[in-house]
């Protein structure tokens, strides 16, 4: 026998387990004719039910961005279509990767990125072209599919820098360009041969340039070297430290000036802080 | 070692409940890019546990994994954040609904803008926006939160009641 006389706070529980789904048939049937006999509990089942509406409204369930999915593939070695890339295991890499062992990873995260976008393009069919760029470009075409190219959206490079420090080991090289007409976007990480690297995406009139900053590995091209991958324009040079490598649907001989004004504000930039080790 | 076995098993077991593991993690962290840093190391460490696991409820299970790792996270990186409950549960602590007489909160709450609902949940306590999140946002059973949170149901039922009066109050008060 249930006992009539049951506590206020039972009575929300009952309500809500109503509206949960959570009552058995014969719950349901005293709950409701409670309900159609309380104005009270009527008037608290309406609230329940107009809150939950409002949830529903208001904090619909999320989608996973493609940019988690594509890091997820980085470190799991499964593609998002479920797809087994076969990575080295990450407990297992050396410390430091050798330049081998580099291109492998970098051709397994392009194939992941390749797959995750369901395009079938045959990136890996030949070896003319570097397998760090191949990767670079996937993120930038990913980004513009997307319509997200970016996770911090900023046009002040005092907001983007410090961003990027708290995602990526390197201390990324931040300009302003907007004086010769290349708007600062914001930034993104990229997984580069699975590890995070900063990428910078400036807009030029109606052009997006993806411009991510990498180790730069055994060789030195302090003379910037061009390739079309995919119909867009690559740009990439080195420094003492680091290897730059610029993506963009622009004309290539707008890229290079791109890439001429951003070399001469980085250069220009590193004047102001101490020397780096030579 | 991760072997391949354990990489198809994640493909089926994991990859289907990655929205749900971005929204819980969403909502736990508070912030977008703490929440895929929180799915990203909660992915790792189920590839790992899937070598020697055998998963029943994939859902459930993910979920629990991706809010230890979230509880974890924040206690490392936003201490501030994590507040206990235990105080502020039990049963006899229920606050009733602020208005006993039939009253126009019905339709105030009806009415309440997204940013309004948002702002709400975002303001629960912890372990009450999990409660609420996991059932109206991911849509589980008393049953799957009380695995997923490791707390009795009767536990699972107070937080939600207690989420559910809090956000009431909360949007139900006229502008």
């Amino acid at each position: 026998m249930i006992a009539r006389e049951s506590h206020p706070d039972d009575d929300l529980l009952m309500l809500q387990a109503l509206l949960d789904g959570e009552l058995d048939a014969s719950g349901v049937i005293d709950m409701e004719r409670r309900i159609a006999s309380d104005p009270r509990l009527a008037a608290d089942y309406a609230r329940l039910r107009a809150l939950r509406g409002a949830i529903q409204g208001g904090a619909p369930r999320e989608t996973a961005p493609d940019n988690l999915r594509a890091r997820i593939a980085a470190a799991t070695g499964v593609a998002s279509n479920g797809n087994v890339v076969r990575f080295p295991d990450p407990a297992q890499r050396p410390a430091a990767a050798s330049p081998t062992r580099w291109r492998t990873v970098a051709a397994a995260m392009a194939a992941a990125v390749v797959a995750l976008l369901g395009v079938n393009v045959y990136l890996l069919s030949s070896s003319a072209f570097d397998d760090v760029e191949r990767v670079v470009v996937a993120a930038h075409e990913r980004g513009l599919i997307s319509g997200q190219q970016v996770d911090v959206v900023s046009t002040d490079r005092h907001t983007v820098k410090p961003w990027l420090a708290g995602k990526v080991p390197l201390a990324t090289t931040v300009v302003d360009l907007a004086a010769e007409g290349y708007t600062l976007v914001g930034g993104r990480v990229d997984i580069v041969a699975d590890a995070p690297v900063p990428t910078l995406v400036y807009r030029h009139r109606e052009h997006f340039i993806s411009l991510t900053e990498l180790p730069r590995g055994s060789v030195r091209m302090s003379s910037a070297t061009r390739d079309t991958i995919g119909g867009h324009a690559v740009v990439t040079w080195s420094d003492n430290v680091r290897r730059y490598v610029a993506v963009s649907d622009m004309p290539p001989p707008e890229l290079d000036n791109f890439v001429a004004s951003f070399r001469r504000a980085a250069a220009s930039e590193r004047e102001d802080t101490p020397p780096a080790k030579k | 070692m991760t072997t391949d076995a354990a990489r198809s098993r994640f493909a089926e077991i994991v990859l289907p409940h990655l929205d749900d593991a971005y929204t819980l993690a969403r909502w736990m962290t508070g912030s977008a890019s703490d929440a895929e840093d929180v799915v990203q190391d909660a992915c790792v460490r189920a590839l790992r546990a899937l070598e020697t696991t055998a998963v029943e409820r994939p859902r459930s299970w993910l979920l629990a994994i991706v809010r230890n790792t979230a509880l974890t996270w924040m206690a490392k990186n936003r201490p501030s954040n994590v507040t206990s409950t235990d105080a502020e549960e039990g049963m006899a602590d229920l606050p009733e609904l602020t208005d006993p007489s039939p009253s126009p909160e019905e339709a105030v709450i009806a009415r309440a803008d997204h940013g309004s609902v948002r702002a709400a949940i975002a303001a629960l306590p912890q372990a009450f926006r999990e409660a609420i999140v996991m059932r109206e946002v991911n849509g589980l059973s008393y049953k799957e939160i009380a695995e997923t949170s490791g707390i009795p149901i009767g536990t699972v039922m107070s937080r939600l009641a207690r989420a559910r009066i809090m956000l009431m109050n909360t949007l139900g008060r006229p502008a």
